[in-house]
């Protein structure tokens, strides 16, 4: 197709477009007077004629007007009865009055297919820019359709045929709404509504495709007047969000199983709890009667009790008195366990300090030689830190106690980026680092009772402080050569 | 000489209740001892009601007072006592098995005067309840309106 030609009227300047209708008009008077020199018979008529035509379709109706008024004076003028004057003789009146209706019929018909001409310029114009627009609506990845007011297909793009399968010859004069057996989020009246008030209307909408599969769609619509404001058109964008609707379920799901968990996990925790505050309780009270019953009868029945007597007397108040350390131990170590940590700056130097004069308590004079050096702040609970230290340094203590002179000594170092490892080594009895995971573990002991008391829990209670600190605890050993206990707590 | 408060023991575990007596009498605290088995009769007392509507209106110059009881249970009696105008100023030593954190807290919160875990071990036991009497019905000035007897 030829580019659509723009009319005269728009590109050629007024003097040119008159001039052109003062020269034509003149160059044709010319040829006609010089035809007639050679005595061709009336030559002015038709080519007088001419001139107007052409420049009526050259230069439009204005510089047409003005060679109608020119070529009418100078057929007058020149070719009618009496010659040069204005004056038409008689005879002359009906060419005259012939001659001026020509032109003008002339100038009528030129100046009409002036106007179709232009006429059909616009209209290829705009069909050539729809033709464009409708391409590049083809050529993005979203779905978009345009349907009527009765809901019927009258543009379907490429997006729209990748996403639901149908191309747009089976798809144009359909009713959109059925062929994709959409299901609405509202009532139809209540989106037209919203849709009429403001022009636009956005939702998610479940879709069907050609082969029967379901898609969601994130969908935008926007209304369509034509000039007198008549609701003519909606256009209607979908972006398939299938797939993210899927996800967003999926963590939905994940979501409620995690609460589902934490409430399972909640509960079992609030039944620990009533499980420990029964144990301290109601498993305590009958170990103090027991307790303080074998006492009173100690001493009520002492001068009728023979040694062997005595004795067994002795094993029961050792073993209550034993089974309420176990109690308390359980139960600091569950407590340990469930208690919220309250993390501050704590001075290590200043509670090693506290720790060593309740340590020192139980010492009885005896020989120790303490090589504290200093010790570096940390950030955790303090109190839970106390706990630890407590039985990491009567730990060294009772381990050394055969020793005449115990050795026990505390220090730190830089650990890994951000924490602060301790030690804390005695020359003691030391341990079989074969049975060093045991160490850690509760009611493990690597020692007899009748050696060295104790409930087997406290090193469990210090590494589950530890890990509740994020650090932690190792140990090195060698039987009768002394144990190293380390632990990494975060710097402060 | 020395003027002797009037405790009341609120403990329904009569082994808890003779063990605390024996410890009393071993240093000759029990005479003006006055034991409740609930905190239904705890407060009976307190108030002079039911069985104790006879009684002299003064109050004791120190109540130890078990956490786990029948009916009432002790925090229920504690925040009584300490919410009543006329209660509230005198000496509530909590004495329980419980070694728990929340009930320290609560009854801490609740204005108890102290809190005492009964020692497993009798010595422990025997100290613990001496102390807690010489110091509260003989060394502490008890508020004006509690009972106080020479002895």
């Amino acid at each position: 197709m030829s580019k659509p030609e723009i009319s005269s009227e728009r590109v050629i300047s007024p003097v040119l477009r008159y001039g052109l209708a003062v020269l034509s008009v003149g160059a044709t008077l010319a040829l006609a007077l010089l035809a007639q020199s050679y005595s061709a018979h009336n030559p002015e008529f038709p080519m007088l004629l001419i001139a107007i035509a052409i420049t009526i379709w050259y230069a439009g109706t204005g510089p047409g007007v003005l060679s109608v008024i020119l070529a009418s004076t100078a057929f007058n003028y020149f070719f009618t009865e009496p010659r040069y004057t204005l004056y038409i003789g008689p005879s002359d009146r009906l060419d005259f009055v012939l001659f001026v209706v020509f032109a003008l019929l002339i100038g009528w018909f030129a100046a009409r297919r002036q106007e179709l001409q232009t006429i059909r310029d616009r209209l290829q114009i705009e069909v050539a820019e729809r033709t464009q627009q409708a391409s590049l609506l083809n050529l993005t990845h979203d779905t978009i359709f345009v349907r009527d007011m009765n809901d019927i297909i009258i543009y379907w793009n490429r997006g729209a045929q990748e996403l639901y399968g149908w191309t747009p010859e089976a798809a144009i004069g359909k009713r959109a709404h059925e062929l994709l057996h959409t299901v609405f989020p509202l009532s139809a009246g209540e989106i037209r509504a919203e849709l009429l008030r403001s022009g636009r209307w956005d939702g998610e909408l479940q879709t069907t495709k050609t082969d029967g599969t379901e898609v969601i769609v994130s969908s935008r619509w926007s209304l369509r007047r034509d000039e007198q404001q008549r609701a003519v058109a909606i256009l209607e964008t979908n972006n398939d969000i299938t797939e993210r609707k899927k996800n967003e379920e999926r963590i939905q799901k994940l979501n409620q199983d995690l609460e589902r968990r934490s409430a399972e996990l909640e509960a079992t925790n609030k039944e620990l709890e009533a499980f420990s505050y029964s144990i301290s309780h109601d498993l305590r009270a009958p170990l103090r009667h027991m307790a303080g019953y074998a006492e009173l009868l100690q001493k009520h029945a002492s001068s009728v009790l023979d040694e062997k007597g005595r004795r067994y007397m002795e094993t029961i108040l050792e073993s209550a008195k034993r089974m309420g350390e176990l109690i308390d131990d359980l139960l600091t170590f569950s407590r340990i366990g469930r208690a919220e940590t309250q993390k501050t700056v704590v001075s290590l130097d200043q509670l090693v300090r506290e720790v060593l004069t309740e340590v020192q308590q139980d010492t009885n004079g005896r020989k120790i030689n303490w090589r504290i050096g200093a010790l570096a702040n940390v950030y955790g609970d303090r109190s839970m830190l106390r706990v630890a230290l407590v039985n990491l340094l009567s730990n060294a203590v009772k381990f050394t106690r055969k020793r005449s002179q115990a050795e026990i000594e505390m220090g730190c170092s830089n650990g890994k980026q951000d924490e602060v490892i301790f030690f804390i080594k005695d020359n003691g009895v030391g341990f079989d680092i074969r049975y060093v995971n045991k160490l850690f573990r509760v009611f493990q002991r690597l020692h007899r009772a009748e050696d060295f008391d104790g409930t087997g829990i406290g090193l469990a209670t210090v590494q589950r402080i530890i890990q509740r600190h994020g650090g932690r605890i190792w140990a090195e050993g060698e039987v009768e050569r002394g144990a190293t206990f380390y632990f990494s707590v975060p710097k402060s | 000489m020395n003027e002797l408060g009037r405790i009341l023991i609120v403990e329904d575990d009569p082994k808890d209740v003779e063990l605390t007596l024996t410890a009393l009498e071993e240093y000759n605290l029990a005479n003006e001892v006055v034991v409740t088995r609930d905190g239904e009769e705890a407060l009976d007392y307190l108030y002079c009601r039911g069985s104790f509507k006879m009684r002299g209106g003064e109050n004791p110059a120190v109540v130890l007072l078990d956490l786990k009881l029948p009916k009432v249970d002790g925090l229920e009696v504690l925040q009584q006592i300490k919410s009543d105008e006329k209660l509230k100023f005198m000496p509530v030593v909590v004495l329980t098995s419980s070694r728990e954190e929340k009930d320290m807290v609560t009854s801490y919160k609740l204005g108890v005067n102290a809190y005492v875990v009964k020692p497993v071990d009798f010595h422990d036991f025997v100290n613990a309840i001496k102390e807690l009497g010489v110091f509260w019905a003989v060394i502490n000035e008890p508020p004006p309106g509690s009972l106080r007897k020479g002895r």
